[in-house]
Formats: C-alpha cells, sequence, structure tokens
C-alpha cells in the first residue's frame, strides 16, 4: 500500500515535471513578434483590421512591412536570394508561386508543418498554393518533383460577372447574350451603355480578355509549352470582345478597374466583369454609387462555340512562409488561425474577400456582400489560373499590348492574334521552355 | 607631429564623403556594368545583352517614338519660352502682373509628374473628361480619342511635358533677358535698331550659356520621360507612348530580363553622357 502511494506520487511528480518543462519550453521558443511583408493598399487593411484579435489572443505582436506591388516582389526574392532570416509570412500574388516554388524557398505547409486540407476549402484554392501545379503544362526542369502545398489563400480574388438585373430580366448565359441585351441599352446620347470594358493595355486588358479566351476554348499554351494561341477560338474571344467595345462608351482602350466601376457605378453602363474589391468598394458602396441592390452577380457568361465554356480568373494572394523564417512554427499558427473559419468571417466583415465555402455561403455575411454566391459558383467551375510559369508577367504584357491594340484600331483581330502568338513563341524558346 | 594629426584627420574627413559616393553612386554603376555582361543565371555572356538590342525591333521603335516625344516638347518649350519672355520682358510693364505670370509659372514646376500624369488623365479620359466636356458643352459632336488615338496619345504625352516644363523655360529666359544690360538696349533703340534687331545681335548672344544650359536640362529630362506617361496610357494604346524608359521598365519588372535592361541602361547612359558633354563643352565656351 505505501509502495503505491509512493509510486502514485512519483508518477505525478513526473508528469509534473513533464508539462511544466513542455509548456516553458513551449513559453521560450515562443517570439515577441512575427514579421510579415504584405502588399500596401487596401487589399490589407482587413488583415490589419484582425490582427489586434490574434495578438490579444497569443501575446505576440505581429510586426507587418507594407510594400508596394513591386517592390514586395523585389523585397521577398532578394532576400530569399540572401539567404536572409527576415520574415516569418510573406503575402505573395499568384503569378509569383511558380518563381518561388522553383527556386525552393517555401516551407511545404503539408510534408514539413502536417496541414491537412480541410473539406471547407475548395481544392483550387490548393491546387493555386501548390508547387509543382497539379494541373497545366509545368514548367522545364520542375516535372519530377514532388507535389507540395507551399501557401494557403488569404484574399480569396476571383474574376465575376454583373448586371442590372432592375433592367435586365433574364440573365446572359453567353456572351452572345451579354452583347444582344447590351446592345437595346446602347444609347450614348443619353449616357447609356450595354458593357464596359477595362480595356488599358496589360494587365488590364488580359484581366477583362483571358476569362473571354479560356470560355471561348481558347488557351495561350498546350500542355507543353507550345503556343496554342493561335487557334480560331481565341481570334473569336477577340472579335468578341470587339463587339463589346461597339456597345461600350468610347476610349474604353483607356480604361482601367477605377473607370470601369464608374460606368457602372454611375448607372451609365449596364453590364461589366468586376472583382470583389471593386463590388464592395464601388459598386454596393452607397456612398459612391447609384446602383446599390440593382446588381445581380453572376459566374462570367459562356463563349460561344462547341468548346464554349463557363469560365473565371483566379487572383488570389497566397500566405507562405520562407524556409528562412525565424519562427516557422509560430508563422504557420498564424496562417491556420487567419485562415481558419472563425477569423475568415470577421476578415470578411472587415472588408476582407474571403474563399472558404462556408464563410462565401454565410447568409449574414451575404445580406452585405451579395457577390458570395457568384464567387462560390464561380469557385465551382472551377476557375481558371494564369499559365504556371514565372514568365507569365512577360506573356501578359505581349498579349495585353495585341489586344489593346486591336482595342484601338491599329490591327485586326486575327492580326493581334497571330503577333502576339509569335512573339510569345520567341519570348519562350529564348528562355528554353521551347 | 600636429601637422601629421590633422593630415590624418583632414584625410579621414575627406574620406567619409568619397566613400558615401562610392557606395551611392559608383557601386550601382559598377553593379549595372557587371549585369550587362552576365545572363540570368550570373555567367559572363560578353556582349550578348547589348548585341540583343540592335536585334530587337520594339527597342529600336521606342528609341524613336522617345526622339519623336522629345524632339516635339522641347521645340514648343523652347520657342512658347522665349517668345514668352521676350513678350513678359518687353510688353508687360506693370511689376503686380509680372508678378501674378512668375507665381503663376510656377504651380507646375512643384508639381510632381504623378500628379500631373493624374491631373491631365482626368481631364482627357473619354466620356466624362474635362476636355470633351467642355468640347460637348461648346456645340462639339466630336469626342476625340486623347488617349486611345495612337497620335493623339502622344500629342496628350507631349502636352502634359509642356505644361510642367515650359514654365522652366521660361523663367530662366526671363532671368536671361533681364541679364542684358540696359545702357546697350537703350543705346541701340537710340540708333534706331528694330526690335528684331536688338534680339538677334545684343539680347541673344547674352542668352547662349542659358540656351545651352535650358538645353542640356530639357534633353536629357525628356529622353528620360517616365511618371505621367505610365500614369496618362501606361505605354498604350497598343505601343504608341512605349517610350524607352518605358520599355526599359518593361523589360526590367515585366519581363524580369534585368541583364537585358542593364545593357539598355547603358546604352542610354553612354548616349546621354556622349551628348551631355558636347552641350557643356560648347556651354564652357560660351561662358569663357
Amino acid at each position: 500500500m505505501k509502495l503505491k502511494t509512493v509510486s502514485l506520487i512519483v508518477v505525478f511528480c513526473l508528469i509534473l515535471v513533464v508539462n511544466c518543462s513542455f509548456s516553458l519550453a513551449e513559453e521560450s521558443s515562443k517570439p515577441k513578434e512575427l514579421t510579415i511583408a504584405a502588399l500596401a493598399g487596401m487589399e490589407t487593411d482587413p488583415l490589419k483590421a484582425i490582427i489586434p484579435l490574434w495578438e490579444e489572443q497569443y501575446g505576440i505582436k505581429i510586426n507587418l512591412i507594407l510594400y508596394p506591388y513591386n517592390s514586395l516582389y523585389e523585397k521577398i526574392v532578394t532576400t530569399m536570394v540572401a539567404g536572409v532570416s527576415t520574415y516569418d509570412v510573406i503575402l505573395i500574388d499568384d503569378p509569383w508561386m511558380p518563381k518561388l516554388g522553383k527556386e525552393g524557398w517555401l516551407l511545404p505547409l503539408d510534408k514539413e508543418l502536417g496541414y491537412e486540407k480541410e473539406d471547407d476549402i475548395m481544392p483550387v484554392s490548393y491546387d493555386l498554393g501548390t508547387w509543382p501545379p497539379p494541373y497545366g503544362p509545368i514548367p522545364p526542369g520542375e516535372e519530377n518533383k514532388e507535389k507540395e502545398l507551399l501557401a494557403l489563400p488569404l484574399i480569396g480574388n476571383l474574376e465575376f460577372f454583373m448586371f442590372r438585373s432592375d433592367l435586365i430580366p433574364e440573365e446572359p448565359i453567353t456572351w452572345d447574350d451579354v452583347y444582344n441585351i447590351g446592345s437595346k441599352f446602347y444609347d450614348p446620347k443619353n449616357g447609356s451603355f450595354g458593357y464596359v470594358i477595362r480595356g488599358a493595355a496589360g494587365n488590364p486588358v488580359i484581366s477583362e480578355f483571358y476569362p473571354m479566351l479560356v470560355s471561348f476554348g481558347g488557351r495561350i499554351f498546350d500542355e507543353n509549352w507550345n503556343v496554342a494561341l493561335n487557334s480560331p477560338e481565341s481570334v473569336a474571344a477577340l472579335e468578341m470582345l470587339l463587339k463589346l467595345k461597339t456597345i461600350s462608351p468610347s476610349g474604353v482602350e483607356a480604361y482601367d478597374a477605377a473607370e470601369r466601376s464608374r460606368e457602372v457605378a454611375a448607372g451609365r453602363a449596364v453590364q461589366a466583369l468586376i472583382w470583389p474589391g471593386e463590388a464592395s468598394q464601388m459598386i454596393e458602396n452607397p456612398e459612391v454609387s447609384q446602383v446599390v441592390g440593382k446588381m445581380k452577380y453572376i459566374k462570367i457568361p459562356k463563349g460561344l462555340g462547341k468548346n464554349g465554356r463557363h469560365a473565371s480568373l483566379m487572383g488570389n494572394w497566397l500566405l507562405a512562409i520562407p524556409k528562412t523564417a525565424p519562427n516557422p512554427e509560430w508563422a504557420f499558427k498564424f496562417i491556420l488561425w487567419v485562415t481558419s473559419s472563425d477569423i475568415q468571417k470577421i476578415y470578411a466583415k472587415n472588408g476582407g474577400v474571403p474563399f472558404r465555402v462556408s464563410t462565401l455561403s454565410d447568409p449574414e455575411l451575404i445580406k452585405t456582400y451579395p457577390f458570395y454566391p457568384a464567387m462560390l459558383d464561380s469557385l465551382k467551375i472551377p476557375p481558371d489560373w494564369r499559365p504556371r510559369t514565372e514568365e507569365w508577367f512577360a506573356v501578359e504584357n505581349i498579349l495585353g499590348t495585341y489586344v489593346n491594340a486591336a482595342l484601338s484600331g491599329q490591327v485586326s483581330s486575327q492580326e493581334a492574334i497571330e503577333k502576339a502568338a509569335k512573339e510569345i513563341e520567341e519570348h519562350m524558346k529564348e528562355k528554353g521552355y521551347l | 607631429m600636429k601637422t601629421r594629426y590633422d593630415r590624418a584627420i583632414k584625410i579621414f574627413l575627406l574620406l567619409i564623403p568619397t566613400s558615401f559616393l562610392l557606395l551611392v553612386v559608383i557601386y550601382p554603376l559598377i553593379y549595372t556594368v557587371v549585369m550587362a555582361f552576365r545572363n540570368e543565371s550570373s555567367h559572363f555572356v560578353g556582349l550578348y545583352n547589348f548585341a540583343r538590342a540592335f536585334k530587337d525591333p520594339q527597342f529600336f521603335a521606342s528609341v524613336k517614338s522617345t526622339l519623336v516625344y522629345a524632339v516635339t516638347a522641347i521645340s514648343i518649350e523652347f520657342f512658347l519660352g522665349m517668345g514668352l519672355a521676350f513678350y513678359v520682358t518687353n510688353r508687360i510693364h506693370n511689376e503686380v502682373l509680372k508678378y501674378i505670370v512668375y507665381l503663376s509659372f510656377i504651380v507646375p514646376l512643384v508639381t510632381p509628374q504623378i500628379a500631373s500624369g493624374i491631373i491631365f488623365r482626368l481631364l482627357y479620359i473619354p466620356n466624362y473628361g474635362a476636355i470633351n466636356r467642355i468640347l460637348h458643352l461648346l456645340g462639339f459632336e466630336l469626342e476625340p480619342g486623347w488617349l486611345t488615338n495612337p497620335s493623339l496619345a502622344v500629342a496628350s504625352a507631349v502636352s502634359v511635358d509642356v505644361w510642367q516644363w515650359l514654365p522652366f523655360v521660361f523663367l530662366v529666359f526671363y532671368a536671361g533677358f533681364q541679364s542684358v544690360p540696359l545702357d546697350i538696349l537703350e543705346a541701340a533703340k537710340v540708333d534706331g535698331a528694330s526690335t528684331w534687331m536688338i534680339f538677334r545681335k545684343m539680347q541673344l548672344p547674352f542668352m547662349k550659356p542659358l540656351i545651352l544650359l535650358v538645353l542640356i536640362f530639357r534633353i536629357s529630362d525628356s529622353l528620360r520621360v517616365f511618371d505621367h506617361v505610365m500614369v496618362l496610357t501606361q505605354g498604350g494604346p497598343g505601343r504608341a507612348t512605349e517610350f524607352l524608359s518605358i520599355y526599359l521598365y518593361k523589360i526590367a519588372f515585366k519581363f524580369w530580363d534585368l541583364n537585358y535592361a542593364a545593357a539598355i541602361s547603358l546604352f542610354i547612359l553612354v548616349f546621354m553622357s556622349a551628348l551631355s558633354l558636347f552641350l557643356s563643352k560648347n556651354l564652357k565656351a560660351e561662358v569663357d
């Protein structure tokens, strides 16, 4: 009996010592702060709003370092090249994934940190942060690498379609419907337009044209990086864009997102493509918009022809942990926390763009953000991503220049597609893809 | 002993600005030169990146469009600036009015180029841009594509340059006209010299150093044009306003071809240095 009591006391003491040492170890490894490199701009405001909750809950300060778009990429790349342990977490634009994945600079969240996928997150959201890409062409030299999850979304941006449901009773299914419906509203003398294009050279016009290209069954590359752009589908997609220009305000070749949203918010244009940020900050903002509650948001219409389908374009911002991160375990905890369903809801209430199915289908949030169902529908298509190559920005620039030239009447649609395809092919050859 | 100590202190103090200069000016330059001779894997490739420029039609297209831009903008600024300075010097005698002209010309000079770009984008943008609205209110049915028609887009970019830099040219020439001795001018007038003769034979020789100074500043600025064009057109429509600096930016930050961008920037540097040297030599000769 005596021996039993002594043994129990010893075991109890042992458990106590082990527990204490574990919590002491955890406490001692707990950093004072985590450093996050992120984008300067309104996209990061909702993140700033929820950071105090983390600091209160975990007692770890967040040092948020904000950079403009180009500087952020440059800082991340130079830090990685130098192997400096500066950032615990980095916020990256999804087209940067090929460069960061190829160089092996990011810590695999699944293999190294034990992340387990959730049903509440659509597979395409995981695919975006996976390297090498789970489908589509894979950059040379990357084919035999094991697929790893390197990043999780924070800003679930994707493109969808909107129209004035108070004026248009039936939603457009195809791009032809968009044109036919829009033609009825085209009355420039009275400031009424059937559609509005975001047509400025480069990235703006590609955000407009790329989903249209995919919806017509066109594509830029085949599975082996051969340039597949020069096809009847691509020309048909560009012809449709030029057709839509005839029912758009004049001068859309110079329009960026702000001008497009303004035309819709002012009640002048009745249909357009849209990103979540524009919808919440402009179209559904009663301070600047005359069409609050009058818009219906749907997935992007189908292209024509036998390959026609619905399409969307993803433009997520992802959270990743550099391999050189000073506190990778706590960085991972932060990512899990910020992407958890509870915090996603608070994040969304603060104007953040969520990506979780449960958040996008939350009835309370849908009242404020009526475009969530359209985002969820678009996620289910699934949306396309920009081809996974570090050469994407060059490709976008070449195609964006020619599509803009076609819009401004300098070249025909056939000529624009042919010239862009030729130039993209030359570039990809130079970079060793072909 | 003290002298040697003082000398050491002096050398040390002189080393501080020299090191700073080396770090801030010379290091980036050397780094650019090194990059221009390497490929993206940091292997030495000799003159390959420079040779690429000679085979790149877009490089020549952007050089051509930059020259068109620079020649147009500088010619307008030069002749208009000279004319205005001459007019204000000879025809406006009211000091308050002169002061108002002087003050109003300071405003564009102190406006950041990005801000100028935004102001003019709001003026030129189709549909709700102020210029087309004014045309509409005046009863004109036309809607010129200031930013969407290739030729008009170049003209629009030039107009921002003129708005911003005409005051600089005016102020320099105005100061130049003030420096011509009054007694010489009055003597010429008494002798019956015409205004044109006075300008050509007396005022212009005094202005020569200033003319060269204006040309050095304006040529180097015009060839580097970037900010306001990026805001106005982003190089479009198509490639109509893809001037050399914008092309260079795209090569570096869209194509991420930093080695080729380094080679192009060295071309620009050599060209600009040669031009500045030539103009400076002339300027020195004039001053001497």
